[in-house]
């Protein structure tokens, strides 16, 4: 691992700061080889896949978070961190570091030349690597290095980062190494104006600062300025830095003092100011923006369970179709939450079942893809359905989903007692999930697996041995419960009230039925859907085959010229070298 | 109209019994807190006039649960859920019916069907509760109790709770009548697949009738046929019936899937 990362072993443990500063619930979860090998090769695009959860329920959060080792490593690693960076002074990382943030301007700049957001998406994936060496020093000094000092931009910045005096004092130098380092670029000393597009990704670096040295107040305040500065510009270019920029600022507000259960929370007071952004993005066609405040609004909901808002929100707003596959999982999970608490688990599985999949498979994204396939789990279980008994040999899933393993096999053999065992055993771990009162709607479940187990392997049962199986308080709830499986469906079987007997019906030949052509259907229509998305999502250069048309059409006349200036024989070697040069 | 006003009708509601007095009383304590821009919280309420509109809300919520009021009292609910909401150093939590309330209130989406809205309702419960669990509470412990019982079809624990008059306080008792109803006609749609026949003297425990008379006029409003002093299912004859018909519709189905197949790799080919 130290080889991996090129600059300073104290670097290392940052990534675990990092983790424990984004995504609090998952870390716990998150298997520890795992966040070893994430290495900066397997961070690339999919880093901002942080993943979101609502926040565990009980009132243990407002405590301090972690209470596993993990945790506690994740928090020392931190403070051994910060303290290395500010104690000694390494030049080449910082000149290094600085570098690496410049390197991102020409990016930019390219984005708004070619009206391309894929360059100002590769600037930003290029915070994950900075991200690390990141301190207000680096960050005071790209800003006088970049703009003229009488910047009122520059300013702000400046004394959001607590540099203004130190970085000021010394401008005359910085310019000259403006002239030394960017030989590359048009490095001359016209004062070159700053787009708009750098403002803003200087603002997320120091928003990403804040965030991981914990100073939360101010990173909301500074990040409010920012998304207002950015609501004021219309610049499509800007789409996709601004979604990132709603981003951390929600992320800010979750975790300032009364902590997201609470109703006084900040998060509640800034769900106006994302409103408003998404009318904005609505407005001005700005996908990005869009998709990623509804998913922050989806999270800022759920969070202290407004679930009927939640709901409202995605009735009245359109989720964009082609918003970047991170935002369209964290939708559908999100979807796929509430669905299942409005008890519509048809559609919650649906979506879970595309958020899992389209969760991208790196390692840093790992805790999502755990969070979404519990959920998943326990829907897939109140559907009456048995889950595939490979998810939970995954090898990045199969520590998480433990309690869950455990859960499945109470409900499949439909063992009450088992089931309010393991409900009871792991029950801090399912509140913390967010799955706790989804799993106690399972009782139902596990009673009616019992009854159709029962009635699978005996033609006649009376009522008093099903009673005692099931460890139920009556035989009359014996009856009413067995009537009740046979109108869902749950079993075919009659009763006999007279002798107190449940009779099972003869089991009739599922091929003869519809189900396995139904089954082939629904697979086909995957393979299907698959095809066509994948056509779809194949990439052209833009007028590129107009390109190559005029290159054919002329290429053709050149040798229609060639063939005429050789019938004619005054052809020489000048013109043909000028020919190709022209080419 | 000031706040001594407020707390002027607000004495005069507590003393009032009869319905009509109230429901005048309420108005008036409306149009006070509209006044004194109180009907929702805002910033600068002060904590007394929030607490004397927690009061007047909870009294009308109540009081239109006892006039059988469904829609009033879910108006007021939603009023209160801003006031509920409040931290507590702002609004007092202590004395006040919130638990009641909220149970009512998911006694009502119980009764009503809504299921989704109930477990909408239970979810914000669970993350808002501080210490203790939800269905320890005497109000909320009731409705989600029932809750389970119904799901899963213990329709004689439901029967028995409501019987045995445990209810948690006496605006509970209104929902009963309701459930009852509610759950016999649960019990009669899965007998009429799940038994054969009945004889009518044990159908009479089955559906917590009173007498056989009740069975038999029972019996007939869902149209079931009694011969011999037992109950006979119509509708379970016609079940078999439809096999024919479902034979034709599954071949063409089939045969529109394996065209569509075809069509769509002649487009990948």
């Amino acid at each position: 691992m130290p080889g991996k990362t090129p600059h300073t072993n104290g670097n290392d443990p940052v990534e675990n700061g990092i983790n424990g500063a984004e995504d609090i619930e998952m870390k716990d979860d998150a298997p520890n080889p795992l966040k070893a090998g994430k290495g900066k090769k397997a961070k690339e695009g999919e880093e901002e896949m942080t993943v979101v959860v609502p926040p565990s329920k009980g009132s243990k959060l407002s405590a301090p978070p972690p209470k596993d080792n993990e945790g506690d490593v994740a928090m020392d690693g931190f403070e051994e961190e910060s303290g290395a960076d500010t104690s000694a002074p390494k030049v080449d990382p910082v000149a290094q570091t600085i570098a690496d943030i410049k390197s991102n301007f020409p990016l930019l700049e390219r984005a708004v030349a070619l009206f391309d957001a894929r360059f100002s998406l590769r600037a930003l994936r290029s915070i994950s690597s900075i991200r690390k060496r990141l301190t207000p020093d680096i960050l005071a000094q790209v800003i006088a290095e970049t703009y003229p000092s009488t910047s009122p931009i520059a300013k702000s910045l400046l004394v959001a980062l607590d540099r203004e005096n130190i970085t000021f004092g010394k401008p005359v130098s910085s310019e000259m190494e403006i002239d030394v380092e960017s030989k590359t670029r048009n490095g001359k000393k016209e004062p070159k104006e700053i787009i708009p597009e750098i403002d803003v990704f200087l603002g997320i670096l120091t928003q990403i600062y804040y965030l991981d040295s914990k100073i939360n107040q101010q990173g909301a305040v500074f990040s409010s300025r920012l998304a207002e500065r950015i609501h004021s510009l219309n610049r499509r270019t800007l789409d996709s830095l601004s979604a990132r920029v709603y981003f951390y600022y929600s992320l800010f507000c979750e975790q300032l003092a009364p902590l997201p259960p609470s109703p006084s929370s900040p998060v509640v007071s800034i769900r106006p100011a994302l409103l408003a952004a998404l009318r904005t993005a609505v407005l001005r066609k700005d996908i990005e923006t869009q998709s990623a405040v509804i998913v922050l609004l989806l999270r800022n909901y759920l969070s202290t369970s407004h679930i009927t808002q939640a709901d409202l929100l995605i009735s009245h707003t359109r989720f964009p179709e082609n918003a970047s596959n991170t935002q369209v999982a964290r939708y559908l999970y999100y979807l796929g939450c509430i669905r299942a608490i409005q008890l519509r688990y048809t559609e919650a599985h649906e979506h879970l079942t595309a958020a899992t999949r389209k969760a991208p498979s790196s390692p840093s994204a790992a805790g999502f893809s755990q969070t979404a396939t519990k959920l998943l789990l326990v829907v897939e279980l109140l559907m009456g359905d048995i889950p595939d008994r490979a998810t939970f040999r995954i090898p990045s899933l199969e520590r998480a989903l433990q309690p869950y393993l455990h859960l499945v096999q109470a409900v499949r053999v439909g063992l009450l007692g088992e089931f309010e065992n393991v409900t009871r055993q792991y029950s801090d771990t399912f509140r913390r999930d967010g799955t706790y009162t989804l799993i106690l709607r399972l009782r139902q479940n596990v009673i009616k697996t019992g009854i159709r187990m029962m009635s699978l392997s005996y033609s006649r049962i009376s009522l008093r041995d099903i009673c005692i199986r099931l460890k139920l308080e009556s035989e009359e709830s014996a009856e009413y419960i067995v009537a009740k499986a046979i109108r869902d469906g749950v079993i075919e079987a009659s009763l006999d009230r007279e002798r107190g007997f449940m009779k099972s019906k003869e089991v009739g030949d599922v091929y003869a039925t519809r189900e396995p052509g139904e089954a082939f259907h629904d697979r086909i229509r995957a393979c299907l859907t698959l095809h066509d998305e994948s056509v779809k999502a194949m990439r052209f250069p833009m007028n590129q085959h107009r390109l190559e048309l005029k290159n054919a059409q002329e290429a053709r006349e050149r040798e229609r010229e060639m063939a005429k200036e050789i019938q004619d024989g005054d052809l020489d070697e000048d013109d043909l070298g000028g020919e190709f040069e022209g080419m | 109209m000031s706040e001594r006003d407020l707390q002027d009708v607000l004495r005069k509601l507590k003393s009032s019994h009869s319905y009509q007095d109230s429901l005048s009383l309420l108005s008036k304590a409306k149009i006070t807190l509209l006044k004194l821009h109180a009907l929702t919280p805002q910033p600068t309420t002060s904590p007394s006039i929030l607490h004397a509109a927690r009061e007047i809300f909870e009294a009308g919520a109540l009081l239109s649960i006892r006039a059988k009021d469904p829609d009033a009292f879910t108006r007021y609910v939603h009023q209160l859920t801003p006031f509920y909401e409040l931290p507590s150093e702002r609004l007092n939590p202590a004395n006040s019916e919130k638990n009641k309330i909220t149970g009512l209130y998911l006694l009502l989406l119980l009764t009503q069907g809504n299921y989704s809205g109930f477990h909408t309702e239970l979810e914000g419960l669970e993350l808002r509760q501080e210490g203790g669990l939800v269905e320890d509470d005497r109000f909320l412990g009731y409705p989600i109790k029932l809750e389970r019982w119904l799901m899963e079809g213990s329709y004689d624990l439901v029967w028995k709770a409501m019987a045995s008059r445990e209810v948690p306080s006496e605006e509970y008792g209104v929902f009963s009548e309701i459930l009852t109803s509610q759950i016999r006609n649960e019990i009669a749609s899965c007998s009429e697949t799940a038994y054969p026949s009945l004889p009518i003297s044990s159908t009479k425990d089955l559906l917590f009738l009173d007498s056989e008379g009740a069975v038999i006029s029972f019996a007939q409003s869902r149209g079931w046929d009694i011969k011999d002093g037992r109950i006979y299912f119509p509708n379970q004859a016609k079940a078999g019936v439809d096999e024919e018909g479902n034979e034709k519709v599954l071949s063409q189905m089939a045969i529109e899937n394996t065209l569509g197949y075809a069509r769509e790799l002649e487009t990948i080919v």
